[in-house]
C-alpha cells in the first residue's frame, strides 16, 4: 500500500539534490504551461522534457512503467474518442449517420491527449525525486500551518500500518469462515462491517495513544519552534527556479501581450 | 525535593465508579530506579500516567491527595511543562512513533521546546547512541523490529534531557531478543547515567536485579515496598498480587527452607550460579557435613 | 509433567510435507518444513521474530498456499479447500482479539463464526453455549466485548474460534498482556479442551509457558525446524535454543550452568532444580 503514496526513489541526481520547494512550483508552472499553450508541436516539446526529466531523475523503470501505464491508455483513449464526438470542420474523412470524423477534429484530439500527458506525467518528477519527509517540510516551510504539515506526515507515516492492519482484521474474519466475495450488494456490506468495526476501533486507539505521545514529547508547548533539518536554496535551485519562470513568462506574455498562439 | 511526590493520592478516571489508585503514598527520589509490580488494573499506569500530568489533563477524573512532579503540583501545571522534566515510554511501540523517520522522531521533541538547532542534532546524537541506535537516524519505524522501536522510544523521551525517565510496560509486545536488549538499555541508564527511573510492570523476572526498589501494587493500593532482596525474600508475596516472581528467587526461597538457614538471596541467575557453586565447593570441601 | 513421544502413534491430522513459503515481497519465510501433528496433541511451536512459525501456522488453515510442498489437514491438501472450509478443522485465535471483535455482545460475537460456516441453528446454539462454558464467559456474555478487559477479550476471542466446533486450535501468543492470574485461568481452560480431545498448537516465543503446559515442542528459526521433541529434550539444547533467539527460563538457565555439578539440563522448575541441588550440596 505505501507504494501507491511513496514512489521516491533514492538516487542523487540534480533533481535529487533540488531544493523541493523549487520542485513544487516546478511542477505547478509546468502544469499551467501545459494549459497555456496550444499547439501540438509545442506540447510534444513540452511532454518530451517532461520525460527528458523523468529520464534523468533515474526514475526506476518498473515505477515508470507502472505509473505510465495508466496515462498513456487515457491518453490512447481521448485520441480514439475525441473525433467521435467532435464533428466540426473539414475535411471529413469518414461519417456514420450523425458521427462525422474530421482531420481536425483528429488533431485535437491529438492535441489534448498530449497537454493530458504532460498534466498526468509531470507530478512524477516531484513523486520519484522527493522523500514524503521532505515534501511535508517543504509545504510547511511555504505557509503551510505546522500542525498541518504534522497532520499530514502522520497520515503518510501510519498508512503502511493501516494496510497492514486491515489486512491482518481480514485474515482474521476469514479465519472465522467470512467470505467477502461471496453474496450479492447487501449480504457484503454486512460482511465488510466485520472488517470496518475492528478497523476503526483500531484506528481510534491508536490516535488516542498517539494524542498521550504527541502531549509528552511537549507538541504545542511553544509558538516559536525550531527545526532540526532546515531547507536552504542553493544557487542552482534560484538557477533552476528562474529560467523555470522564464519558461512560463514567456509563452505567456506571447499569449496574452503579442498574441501570438504558441 | 523529589522526583516524585504522592501523598494519601487518589484518582477515579472519569465515568468509572471504582478508584484506579486509592490512597497511595509513595516517594521516588532523584537518582533512584524505582519497579511498580503489579498486575492488570493495579494502577500501575495511572501513576505512571500521573508523573508528566497526563493523568489528570489528557485522562480526566477525580484526583485527590498530593500529587507532585519535581515540587511542581500536577493539578496546576500543564502537560507541555511537565514533560521537560519527566520523558515517558508507553507500552505500544507502535502508536508512539508517529514521525518518517528515526531521526524526526528523536527531535520531535526539542524541536517542540525550540531548542537551538545544533543542540538538537547533538541531543539525538547522544540519546541514539544511548540506546544504541546510532546510524539509524535514516530509518522509517515502520522497517525497525519491536525491541528496535521501543529504544528509539526511550530515545526520544531522553532527547528532551527529562530528569526522570517513566516507562510503562516497556516490554509488553516484545520478544526475548528485544527484552534483553530494553533491559540493558535501562541498566545502563542506571548504572551509568544515574538517571532517575520509574517502571511499571507485570512480571517481575527482569527488573527485579538492578532496581533500587520494588513497589507491590495491587487494586489501587500499594501493599508492600522496599528493597528488592527484601520484597524477593518470600515469593509468595508477590504471588498473592498476582505477580509472577523471578524463578531464581523461588530457587533461594526454597533452598533457605530445605537448609533451614536464610542465607541465600538471588536477584538474577549470575548471583545463584556463584552462590550454589561456593555451597558445592565448600560441601566437597568439608567433605560432605 | 509426564513427557510425551511425538505423534508417531496416533492419527494425523496436519500432516505438513516439504514445505517451502516465500512472501511477495521475496522474503523466504519457510525454507523446508516436515511435521506431523497427530489428534489430540498439545503442541508448542517456537522461535523468535522471523522465525517463520507465524508463516507456518497460517499455512494450517488456509490463509497462505504452499509456494511449494504440501500441506495436509484433515485428509485433504490446503491447496483444494478454501479458508472457510478449514475453519471448520483448524481454527485460529490471533494473538490481538480486536482484530476479531465487533458485535454488540458477547454471545453474537461468538455466534458469528458457526453461523458463517452455515451450522443448522441448533448445532450453532449448542456451540455457542459450550464455547462460552468453556472460557469462562457467562458473567458477560450480553455485554458487548470491546467493553471487556484485555484477559476477556481474549477469552471472548478464542470462543468464538471454539464455536466452529474445529478438531484443531491454533493459539498466537495467547497469553501476551495477561497478568498471572488470566495467563493461569486461559491455560488451565486450554487444558480441559486438550484433555476433552481437541489438537492444541501454541505459537509463542513464552518459554516458561511452553514449559508449564506443552506436551510437544517444535523449535523453528529461520523457516526451519531444528528440534521436534518434548519439552525437556528441547530444554536441554541449550545451544538450539541461543540459535532460535530463545530464552529458556532462568530456573533452566541455571540448571545449564551447573551442568558441571551433575543437574541435570533439562530441569524446567524451581521445585525440580532445587531437588537435584539438595543432592549436590549435602543436605537431607
Amino acid at each position: 500500500m505505501a507504494a501507491f503514496v511513496d514512489l521516491y526513489t533514492e538516487a542523487d541526481t540534480f533533481l535529487h539534490r533540488m531544493d523541493p520547494r523549487v520542485k513544487i512550483v516546478a511542477v505547478l508552472l509546468l502544469s499551467l504551461l501545459a494549459f497555456l499553450l496550444s499547439s501540438l508541436s509545442y506540447l510534444l516539446i513540452l511532454l518530451a522534457f517532461i520525460f527528458l526529466l523523468l529520464f534523468l531523475a533515474r526514475a526506476s523503470l518498473s515505477r515508470t512503467k507502472f505509473a505510465l501505464k495508466f496515462v498513456l491508455r487515457f491518453m490512447v483513449l481521448i485520441i480514439v474518442l475525441w473525433p467521435i464526438f467532435d464533428p466540426s470542420g473539414s475535411p471529413v474523412l469518414a461519417s456514420l449517420g450523425p458521427i462525422k470524423i474530421t482531420e481536425p477534429a483528429i488533431w485535437r484530439g491529438v492535441t489534448s491527449a498530449a497537454r493530458v500527458g504532460c498534466l498526468a506525467t509531470v507530478w512524477y518528477i516531484l513523486m520519484f525525486t522527493t522523500s514524503q519527509r521532505d515534501l511535508v517540510r517543504a509545504l510547511v516551510k511555504m505557509g503551510l500551518r505546522f500542525d498541518f504539515g504534522l497532520t499530514l506526515a502522520i497520515s503518510l507515516r501510519f498508512l503502511p500500518t493501516f494496510g497492514a492492519l486491515i489486512d491482518s482484521i481480514k485474515d482474521a474474519q476469514r479465519a472465522r469462515g467470512l467470505e467477502l466475495s461471496k453474496g450479492g450488494l447487501v449480504k457484503r456490506s454486512r460482511n465488510y462491517v466485520a472488517i470496518l468495526v475492528p478497523t476503526i476501533v483500531s484506528a481510534l486507539r491508536t490516535a488516542d495513544m498517539l494524542s498521550l505521545a504527541l502531549q509528552s514529547r511537549a507538541y504545542g508547548a511553544r509558538s516559536d519552534r525550531t527545526y532540526l533539518r532546515d531547507l536552504k536554496m542553493r544557487a542552482s535551485d534560484g538557477v533552476a527556479l528562474g529560467v523555470l519562470v522564464a519558461a512560463f513568462v514567456l509563452p505567456a506574455l506571447a499569449k496574452y501581450v503579442f498574441n501570438i498562439e504558441m | 525535593m523529589q522526583a516524585l511526590h504522592l501523598r494519601d493520592a487518589r484518582f477515579r478516571y472519569k465515568g468509572s465508579t471504582g478508584w484506579a489508585i486509592d490512597g497511595v503514598s509513595l516517594d521516588v527520589e532523584k537518582g533512584e530506579f524505582v519497579t511498580i509490580l503489579g498486575p492488570n488494573g493495579s494502577g500501575k499506569s495511572t501513576i505512571c500516567m500521573m508523573s508528566n500530568g497526563l493523568v489528570p489533563h489528557a485522562l480526566p477524573g477525580d484526583l485527590e491527595g498530593t500529587a507532585e512532579v519535581f515540587g511542581l503540583d500536577v493539578r496546576d501545571h500543564p502537560v507541555a511543562e511537565l514533560a521537560t522534566k519527566v520523558g515517558i515510554v508507553f507500552q505500544e511501540p507502535e502508536s508512539q512513533l508517529f514521525c518518517m523517520s528515526v531521526e524526526e522522531e528523536v527531535a520531535f521533541g526539542p524541536e517542540n521546546l525550540a531548542v537551538p538547532r545544533d543542540e538538537i542534532g547533538e541531543r539525538v546524537e547522544w540519546a541514539l547512541e544511548l540506546v544504541g541506535m546510532k546510524g539509524y537516524n535514516d530509518r522509517s519505524p515502520f522497517s525497525l523490529s519491536g525491541g528496535q522501536k521501543q529504544r528509539v522510544a526511550i530515545a526520544a523521551a531522553l532527547s528532551m534531557r527529562p530528569e526522570m525517565l517513566v516507562l510503562d510496560e516497556p516490554a509488553y509486545a516484545l520478544d526475548p531478543i528485544g527484552r534483553i536488549e530494553l533491559y540493558s538499555v535501562l541498566k545502563d541508564l542506571k548504572e551509568k547515567h544515574g538517571m532517575t527511573v520509574l517502571l511499571a510492570e507485570r512480571d517481575g523476572e527482569e527488573a527485579a536485579a538492578f532496581s533500587d526498589r520494588l513497589v507491590l501494587m495491587k487494586g489501587g493500593r500499594i501493599i508492600k515496598s522496599g528493597p528488592p532482596r527484601l520484597m524477593l525474600r518470600d515469593p509468595e508475596d508477590l504471588r498473592s498480587i498476582g505477580v509472577t516472581p523471578p524463578q531464581v528467587a523461588d530457587v533461594a526461597h526454597l533452598l533457605n527452607a530445605r537448609l533451614m538457614r536464610s542465607k541465600f538471596s538471588f536477584l538474577n541467575v549470575d548471583e545463584a550460579e556463584k552462590a550454589i557453586v561456593g555451597e558445592i565447593m565448600a560441601h566437597k570441601a568439608g567433605g560432605g557435613k | 509433567m509426564i513427557p510425551s513421544a511425538p505423534s508417531s502413534t496416533r492419527e494425523k491430522i496436519v500432516s505438513v510435507q516439504r514445505l517451502k513459503f516465500t512472501y511477495e515481497g521475496g522474503v523466504e519465510a519457510i525454507r523446508d518444513v516436515n511435521l506431523d501433528i497427530g489428534y489430540g496433541e498439545y503442541i508448542a511451536i517456537v522461535g523468535g521474530n522471523g522465525s517463520g512459525k507465524t508463516t507456518l501456522a497460517k499455512n494450517l488453515n488456509g490463509l497462505l498456499r504452499p509456494t511449494s510442498g504440501s500441506v495436509v489437514v484433515g485428509g485433504k491438501p490446503t491447496s483444494e479447500q478454501n479458508v472457510a472450509a478449514l475453519a471448520r478443522i483448524v481454527g485460529y485465535a490471533f494473538q490481538n482479539p480486536d482484530y476479531q471483535l465487533f458485535c454488540s455482545s458477547v454471545e453474537d460475537e461468538i455466534r458469528f463464526g458457526p453461523t458463517n460456516l452455515g451450522y443448522p441453528d441448533d448445532v450453532v446454539h449448542n456451540n455457542v453455549e459450550k464455547a462460552i462454558e468453556a472460557m469462562n464467559l457467562e458473567h458477560v456474555r450480553k455485554l458487548p466485548p470491546l467493553s471487556l478487559r484485555l484477559g476477556e477479550r481474549r477469552r471472548v476471542s478464542i470462543a468464538s474460534v471454539i464455536a466452529m466446533d474445529p478438531q484443531v486450535l491454533v493459539l498466537d501468543e495467547p497469553t501476551t498482556g495477561l497478568d498471572a492470574e488470566e495467563s493461569s485461568e486461559l491455560m488451565q481452560r486450554l487444558k480441559r479442551l486438550n484433555d476433552e480431545g481437541k489438537t492444541i498448537i501454541l505459537i509463542t516465543h513464552d518459554m516458561k509457558l511452553v514449559a508449564e503446559h506443552a506436551k510437544r515442542v517444535v523449535v523453528m528459526a529461520q523457516g526451519r525446524i531444528l528440534l521436534d521433541s518434548d519439552p525437556r529434550g528441547a530444554f536441554s539444547d541449550h545451544e538450539i535454543l541461543r540459535q532460535s533467539n530463545l530464552e529458556p527460563p532462568a530456573v533452566t538457565q541455571l540448571a545449564h550452568r551447573l551442568a558441571a555439578y551433575d543437574i541435570p539440563r533439562d530441569i524446567i522448575s524451581p521445585e525440580e532444580l532445587v531437588f537435584h541441588l539438595m543432592k549436590a550440596i549435602g543436605g537431607t
